[in-house]
C-alpha cells in the first residue's frame, strides 16, 4: 500500500515540473506548421523550465478575424507568428499586445537582425514597435518556363511586355483557350492584395494606398494599374473566374501572381513543374527599381501573458540566424533579414534554391499595407470599384478610383 | 400554498431551469445587448461608444443597404413560388403509387442535410462562365457560354435556383404530409361525380393545403431573408453588388469591419421588414 502510495505520490510531482507554459499560434499552413513544431521541439529541449505549447491558427476566411475574437474573448496565446501589420492599429489601440521597447535589448535584436529602413516601416503611431518583422512573400509574377520557351517569350517587364506575351499565348493554336493570367473577379477584401496593390506599388516605385490618412491610389500609378487589368479582362487575356483553382499548374494560363510560398504548394501539387519569377510588370514609362508588395507576417508578444520575459527570449529565439535559415528550408518565405543574400551563412541555401534568391533580392524593395484601423473596408471599397472598373468595365477607372477615394474619405468622417 | 404545492412548485422550476438559462443566455441577452448597440457605435475590441441615432442616419442614407435590401426582395420573389410550385409538384408525384418511391422521397431530401458550404461550392463550380460543366454542355450544342454568376442580372437567379434545389428536400416533405391528411373520401366522392384531376387539385388539394402553404411560405420568408452562404461563398455579393445580401451586408459590418453598432441596426431593421412581410403574406394566404 505505502509503496503504491509513494509512487503516485512521485508521479504527481515528477508530473508537475513546475515549468512555465507559454502558447504558440502560428499560421495554420502546413508548412509554417512543420517550422513550427520544429522549432517549438529545439526550444522545449533547450528550456525545460519554459515549455512552449504550439497551435495553429484555426482555418477560417482569415487568421484576422480570429486573432480579433481571440482579443475579445480574452484567449489570446502568448506569441503568435501571422500577423498582418496592416491590422496592428486595432490591436495598439485595444492595448491587446505589448510594446516591445519594454525590453531593453529590442533595438539590438530588431534593427541587428532587419536594419532600421525595414523596422521603421512597422512602428506604429506613437514611435513604438510592437512587432518583430519576420518574414516577407515578396509578391512577383510567376511565369511557366514550359510555355515562355514553347513560344519564345520572355518574362514581361512592363504592361507593353505583357499585353504582347498575352497575345501570343492567346493565338498558340497547340493550345486553344488557354488565357495569360487568372485574376480573381471576387470581391473578398485580401483577393487585392494579389492583383490590384501589388501593381499599384510597382507602378508608383513604392507608395502605399493612404497619405496622412488620405487616399493616395486615386493618382497616375493608381489609374495605370486599374488600366492594365481592365484591358487585361477586355482582352480576354484574363478568364472570367469565381474559383480560380490551379489553373495555372493545369497549363490553362501562363502566369500567375505568387510570393516564393508558392514554390512548395506548386512542387507539392505538381512534381516537375517547371515555373521562375520576375518582378511585376510595370508602365512603360516607369523608370527605376520595380516594387512590390512585400506580404509580410510579424510575430507579437500579446498582453495577456504573464510571462512576457519568457515570450520574449522565445521570439529572439524564433528570428535566430538559424531559425531563419529554417524558415527559408522549410516555408520558402524570405526572412526579414537585412543583408541575407550576401550571408554566407544562407550562402549554401540560395546556391541549391535560385528561385529564393530572386524572391530574396525582390525582398529590398518591398512594402506593407498601411497601417489604419480601416483598411479592410477601404480594400473592400477598392475590390469593388476594381470589379466595377476592370472586371465589368462599366465605369474607367478614373472614375472608379476616385469613387474609392471619396468612400475612403468618408470611412475616415464618419466611422 | 401547502408544502405540497411548494415542492411541486420548487420541481417545476427544476425543471424548467435548464431552458429558462438557455433562452436569458442565448436569446434574450443577446437580443437585450443588440438593442443597447443600435445606439452605440463599437469595434468589438474597445469599449463601446454612445451615438444616440447615427447609426439609423446612416442605415436611411446608406444606398449599399437599399440595395442589398433590393436583391433580397428580388431573391425572395424568384425563390418561394418556384420552391411553392415544384415542392407541391414533387410532393404530389411521391404522394402517388410510384416505383422506388422511398428511393426518391430520401433522393429529394438529400440536398438539405448536405452541408451547404459543400453544396455551394460545388455549384459555383457548375455555374463557372468559362470552365463550369453547364456552359460545356451548353458549348457541346453550340450554345455560347452564359454568364450565369458573372452577370448582374442572372447572378441572383442562379443562386435562387440553386437554393431551391437545396431547400425543397424540407418543403416536399412538409407538402407530403399534408397531402397525406387529406381525407381519401373528398377524392372518392369527386371521382364519382367525374370531375378531372385539375379541378380535384384546384378544388380540394389546393384549398386543404393552405394551412401548409401558409408554414412554407412563412419558413421560406425566414430562410430567404437570411440568404448568406450562397452569395458569400459564390459571388461574395457581385457581380456589382448584385447578390450583396442583406444578411451578408450584416456580416460584413459586423464582422469584417467591426461595424458591431451598425450591424445591430441592420439586424433590427431587418426584423422589423421580415414582420412586415409575413404580417403580409398571413392576411392573404390565412383566410378561409
Amino acid at each position: 500500500m505505502r509503496t503504491i502510495f509513494f509512487t503516485i505520490l512521485f508521479l504527481f510531482f515528477a508530473g508537475s515540473s513546475g515549468a512555465i507554459e507559454l502558447t504558440y499560434w502560428t499560421s495554420s499552413n502546413p508548412e509554417e506548421i512543420e517550422l513550427g513544431r520544429l522549432l517549438v521541439s529545439q526550444w522545449n529541449q533547450s528550456h525545460p523550465d519554459v515549455q512552449v505549447k504550439m497551435q495553429p491558427i484555426p482555418a477560417t476566411q482569415s487568421s484576422e478575424e480570429v486573432l480579433l475574437a481571440a482579443i475579445v474573448s480574452k484567449t489570446t496565446p502568448d506569441v503568435c507568428s501571422n500577423i498582418l501589420p496592416a491590422i496592428m492599429g486595432r490591436f495598439t489601440k485595444s492595448k491587446a499586445v505589448l510594446a516591445l521597447n519594454a525590453f531593453p535589448d529590442y533595438e539590438k535584436v530588431v534593427i541587428g537582425r532587419t536594419g532600421s529602413k525595414l523596422a521603421d516601416l512597422f512602428r506604429s503611431r506613437d514611435g513604438k514597435l510592437y512587432q518583430v518583422p519576420w518574414k516577407c512573400n515578396p509578391v512577383m509574377l510567376v511565369y511557366n518556363t514550359a510555355i515562355f520557351r514553347a513560344l519564345g517569350l520572355k518574362p514581361p517587364k512592363t504592361y507593353s511586355d505583357f499585353s504582347k506575351a498575352a497575345e501570343t499565348i492567346a493565338a498558340d493554336r497547340d493550345n486553344p483557350g488557354r488565357w495569360a493570367m487568372a485574376v480573381s473577379i471576387k470581391t473578398t477584401w485580401w483577393q487585392r492584395l494579389f492583383d490590384f496593390y501589388p501593381f499599384y506599388v510597382a507602378a508608383t516605385g513604392g507608395r502605399t494606398l493612404l497619405c496622412n490618412d488620405s487616399a493616395a491610389f486615386n493618382g497616375p500609378g493608381g489609374v495605370a494599374a486599374m488600366t492594365f487589368f481592365r484591358d487585361g479582362f477586355k482582352k480576354r487575356y484574363f478568364p472570367m473566374l469565381g474559383f480560380s483553382g490551379n489553373i495555372f499548374l493545369e497549363g490553362k494560363t501562363a502566369m500567375d501572381v505568387a510570393g516564393p510560398w508558392a514554390i512548395k504548394y506548386y512542387r507539392r501539387l505538381k512534381p516537375g513543374f517547371e515555373f521562375d519569377f520576375a518582378p511585376i510588370p510595370v508602365p512603360d514609362s516607369y523608370k527605376g527599381p520595380v516594387y512590390t508588395y512585400g506580404d509580410p507576417k510579424n510575430i507579437v508578444i500579446f498582453a495577456t501573458t504573464k510571462y512576457p520575459k519568457q515570450s520574449w527570449e522565445f521570439v529572439k529565439f524564433l528570428t535566430s540566424k538559424e531559425a531563419d535559415l529554417k524558415l527559408l528550408e522549410l516555408t520558402n518565405q524570405v526572412p526579414m533579414r537585412s543583408g541575407i543574400v550576401s550571408d554566407p551563412f544562407y550562402g549554401g541555401f540560395f546556391d541549391k534554391n535560385p528561385l529564393l534568391r530572386k524572391a530574396a533580392r525582390q525582398a529590398q524593395y518591398v512594402v506593407p499595407m498601411d497601417e489604419s484601423q480601416h483598411l479592410v473596408q477601404i480594400l473592400d471599397i477598392i475590390s469593388g470599384q476594381f470589379e466595377a472598373a476592370a472586371v465589368y468595365a462599366v465605369i474607367t477607372p478614373e472614375k472608379a478610383l476616385a469613387i474609392a477615394a471619396k468612400k475612403t474619405q468618408a470611412l475616415y468622417d464618419y466611422w | 400554498m401547502t408544502t405540497g404545492d411548494e415542492r411541486k412548485d420548487a420541481i417545476g422550476y427544476a425543471f424548467t431551469a435548464p431552458y429558462i438559462l438557455f433562452l436569458l443566455v442565448f436569446t434574450a441577452y443577446p437580443l437585450l445587448f443588440s438593442f443597447y448597440l443600435v445606439f452605440h457605435s463599437w469595434d468589438l475590441i474597445t469599449p463601446p461608444e454612445y451615438v444616440g441615432l447615427k447609426n439609423f442616419y446612416f442605415l436611411m442614407h446608406d444606398t449599399d443597404f437599399w440595395q442589398a435590401l433590393l436583391n433580397t426582395l428580388i431573391f425572395l420573389a424568384i425563390h418561394i413560388p418556384a420552391q411553392v410550385v415544384f415542392s407541391i409538384m414533387i410532393a404530389m408525384a411521391l404522394a402517388e403509387k410510384i416505383v422506388a418511391k422511398t428511393f426518391f422521397r430520401a433522393a429529394f431530401f438529400l440536398p438539405v442535410i448536405i452541408s451547404g458550404a459543400v453544396v455551394t461550392i460545388l455549384w459555383a463550380k457548375l455555374y463557372s462562365t468559362d470552365t463550369g460543366i453547364f456552359n460545356q454542355l451548353l458549348g457541346l450544342a453550340g450554345i455560347a457560354p452564359v454568364k450565369w454568376l458573372t452577370s448582374t442580372s442572372l447572378a441572383m437567379p442562379s443562386i435562387a435556383v440553386m437554393a431551391t434545389w437545396k431547400n425543397m428536400g424540407f418543403y416536399i416533405v412538409l407538402f407530403l404530409a399534408g397531402l397525406l391528411n387529406i381525407p381519401a373520401h373528398l377524392y372518392e366522392v369527386s371521382k364519382i361525380e367525374g370531375t378531372t384531376r385539375w379541378q380535384d387539385f384546384w378544388h380540394i388539394t389546393l384549398p386543404l393545403l393552405r394551412p401548409t402553404m401558409l408554414l412554407v411560405v412563412v419558413l421560406s420568408t425566414f430562410g430567404a431573408f437570411s440568404l448568406f452562404i450562397e452569395p458569400y461563398v459564390m459571388t461574395g455579393g457581385g457581380p456589382l453588388n448584385s447578390t450583396m445580401s442583406v444578411v451578408l451586408y450584416m456580416y460584413k459590418h459586423a464582422f469584417l469591419f467591426q461595424h458591431m453598432g451598425y450591424a445591430a441596426t441592420i439586424g433590427f431593421a431587418l426584423a422589423a421588414i421580415i414582420l412586415l412581410v409575413v404580417l403580409i403574406q398571413k392576411k392573404y394566404l390565412d383566410s378561409d
